[in-house]
């Protein structure tokens, strides 16, 4: 047995990537525009919200901090809401929820799906037939109807959405899971694993998942920009963000019956949302371009 | 071709059973009794709640409720809606010809703009053209639908004044199927424009150049004709797109289709008319995708015989 558990870690080593190769990693995504620009926004929306109570000039719940509806100026440079609060400052304090709709809901897809997906790649057969079966049923609802059905058992509600929106992508984590761990298994190391004598969790946990992470993290990267647009979208619609928390998609809801009168209300909380999204794409497709160099000529 | 059409419309049948699983344990889930969630907010006794719980078969295990589900679904009966107290087909069936106007006319204007997009990207590669086009493709990708809508909705119906805010005749059309049609354009055109770039490389299209074909023949006869396929099996997917979509954008111009009948219904917790809508929405996107893979098989016969 001495002999298999080497052949088996000798599969995990080639499995690996090298150290080298994380370090032309970071030069290869730091090199490409669109890496960097992601990248750069990503970062000045973890710094907003991380330093939002000191870089925030007003609190953000605070009403009458100026007069109301007031047109961009030197006091609010994004101007005032109806109730008077300062939008600039809403929009800091609204980079919180933002990173934290696209953590739980990634969170939660992420998972489920990875398992699901591990599983079903890995256990041919009726589960897989079954698993996969029953998956692509569900993509074809699209993630709006799930998330809806979410919503009508859970209740409307920030926290409810970004649940929601996290079990609504499940099934497009497992496919892109599945898909890639098919892969997987015809490679020599696998099999080279398998013959060596390794476990079911031995092949699944040591062997397969290393490989699906690195398409994960471009997925989940790309999947946080998604998430962020649901959110916004629900809370968009009052199933999601509620008065007064500052979230952007909500902001833009409560802009609407006043859209001739104080533009500045719908402008700046819909750029922060595309601004945010762009970024999580650019930095995905980065991250993308990367880890798979071949895919730079396109 | 008879068998894959019967292949496809039992992949469908199986979609369709599913959702009817779905939607009858869907009431399970909710946590607390959702009798009283539905009807707690009317002046109603002890005893009228229990009797809306026979009448609705929650008082009987869950097989025998989802066989009674599928016995007044076979005879059109998808049960009544609380809020209107209405047939919840007869509502749906009522709203749904303004959500298919929205989104078969959005469906084609995002194949129209996002095919020449990533048509032109792709012919144009590496100028200035292409690089303008996909920064477009990806700013389409990044804004909110919603807020595509509302910028549309503040140039042309307030500043401009071109065109109305709301009212449900054709003219109220335009904004929220450009809204969706634009915003979907851009996904097609990052799809057209790496197709089109894969035949460009290809040999027959060389082969077609180098015979001296002219070159709008090369283009469209040979090129665009096999760069469309992968294309346009995307198109079915698409569709179950738009119509998520159009449930966003409906609620932004105030469009009265399904979407909004089902945002309206989750907000006041109407669970005959969300199962309903749910039950319909999958049966819709079902039979579109059928149709649309059937159409793509009378095209390109490799499918068929795949």
């Amino acid at each position: 047995m001495i002999h298999s558990s080497s052949t088996a870690d000798l599969a995990d080593d080639l499995a690996l990537a090298s150290a080298p190769q994380r370090r032309s990693f970071w030069r290869a995504l730091l090199g490409s525009p669109s890496g960097l620009i992601g990248l750069a926004i990503v970062a000045v929306l973890i710094f907003a919200a991380l330093t939002a109570p000191i870089i925030a000039p007003f609190d953000p719940l605070r009403m009458a901090a100026g007069p109301r509806l007031q047109p961009p100026s030197l006091a609010h440079p994004m101007g005032t809401d109806d109730f008077g609060r300062d939008v600039f400052s809403r929009i800091i304090f609204g980079a919180r929820l933002t990173l934290q709709i696209g953590v739980i809901a990634v969170g939660i897809s992420l998972t489920c799906g990875l398992l699901l997906g591990l599983v079903a790649g890995y256990s041919s057969g009726w589960t897989e037939r079954v698993l996969m079966r029953l998956v692509d049923v569900l993509f074809s609802f699209t993630e709006i109807v799930i998330a809806l059905a979410c919503l009508a058992i859970f209740g409307v509600g920030l926290t409810n959405a970004m649940i929601a929106i996290g079990i609504a992508s499940i099934p497009f984590y497992a496919r892109v899971t599945h898909s890639v761990v098919l892969v997987e298994k015809g490679k020599p190391y696998f099999e080279a694993a398998v013959a060596a004598g390794a476990g079911h969790i031995r092949l699944i946990f040591m062997h397969l998942l290393p490989n699906v992470v690195p398409t994960l993290i471009v997925i989940g990267t790309l999947g946080v920009s998604t998430a962020i647009l649901a959110a916004a979208g629900l809370s968009f619609l009052g199933l999601g963000a509620q008065p007064p928390q500052p979230e952007w998609g909500f902001m833009l809801s409560s802009s609407r019956d006043l859209i001739s009168r104080a533009p500045w209300m719908m402008i700046f909380p819909g750029l922060a949302i595309a601004i945010t999204v762009l970024g999580f794409n650019l930095l995905g497709d980065g991250i993308r371009e990367a880890l798979d160099p071949r895919q730079t000529e396109r | 071709m008879g068998k894959f059409i019967l292949q496809r419309l039992l992949a469908a049948l199986v979609t369709i059973c599913i959702a009817t699983i779905a939607v009858t344990i869907l009431i399970h889930l909710v946590p607390g009794d959702p009798v009283r969630i539905m009807y707690g907010s009317f002046q109603t006794t002890p005893e009228e709640l229990e009797a809306i719980r026979v009448r609705l078969g929650l008082d009987q295990p869950i097989w025998t409720q989802y066989l009674m589900y599928l016995e007044r679904l076979l005879h059109g009966d998808l049960g009544r809606s609380i809020v209107g107290d209405q047939p919840v087909l007869d509502v749906l069936l009522a709203r749904f010809p303004a959500t298919l106007a929205l989104t078969v006319s959005s469906l084609f204007i995002a194949v129209v703009v996002g095919m020449s997009l990533g048509f032109l990207a792709a012919y144009k590669r590496g100028t200035w053209v292409d690089v303008g086009s996909m920064v477009l493709a990806i700013v389409g990708v990044s804004m909110p639908h919603f807020w595509l809508g509302l910028l549309l909705l503040f140039l042309f119906a307030l500043q401009l004044q071109w065109l109305p805010v709301a009212g449900g005749d054709w003219r109220s059309l335009i904004l929220p199927a450009m809204t969706l049609g634009l915003a979907n354009a851009a996904v097609l055109a990052r799809l057209t424009r790496s197709a089109m770039i894969d035949i460009f490389d290809q040999d027959f299209i060389r082969t077609a150049r180098a015979k001296g074909l002219p070159r709008s023949i090369v283009l469209y006869r040979h090129a665009l004709r096999s760069g469309l396929v992968p294309v346009v099996s995307m198109l079915g997917l698409q569709f179950a797109y738009l119509m998520g979509g159009a449930i966003v954008i409906e609620n932004v111009f105030a469009w009265n289709g399904v979407g909004r009948l089902a945002i309206e219904a989750v907000l006041s917790r109407d669970y005959p008319l969300i199962q309903g809508f749910i039950l319909f929405f999958a049966t819709v996107v079902a039979m579109a995708s059928v149709v649309i893979d059937v159409a793509y098989a009378f095209l390109d016969p490799r499918i068929r015989y795949s």
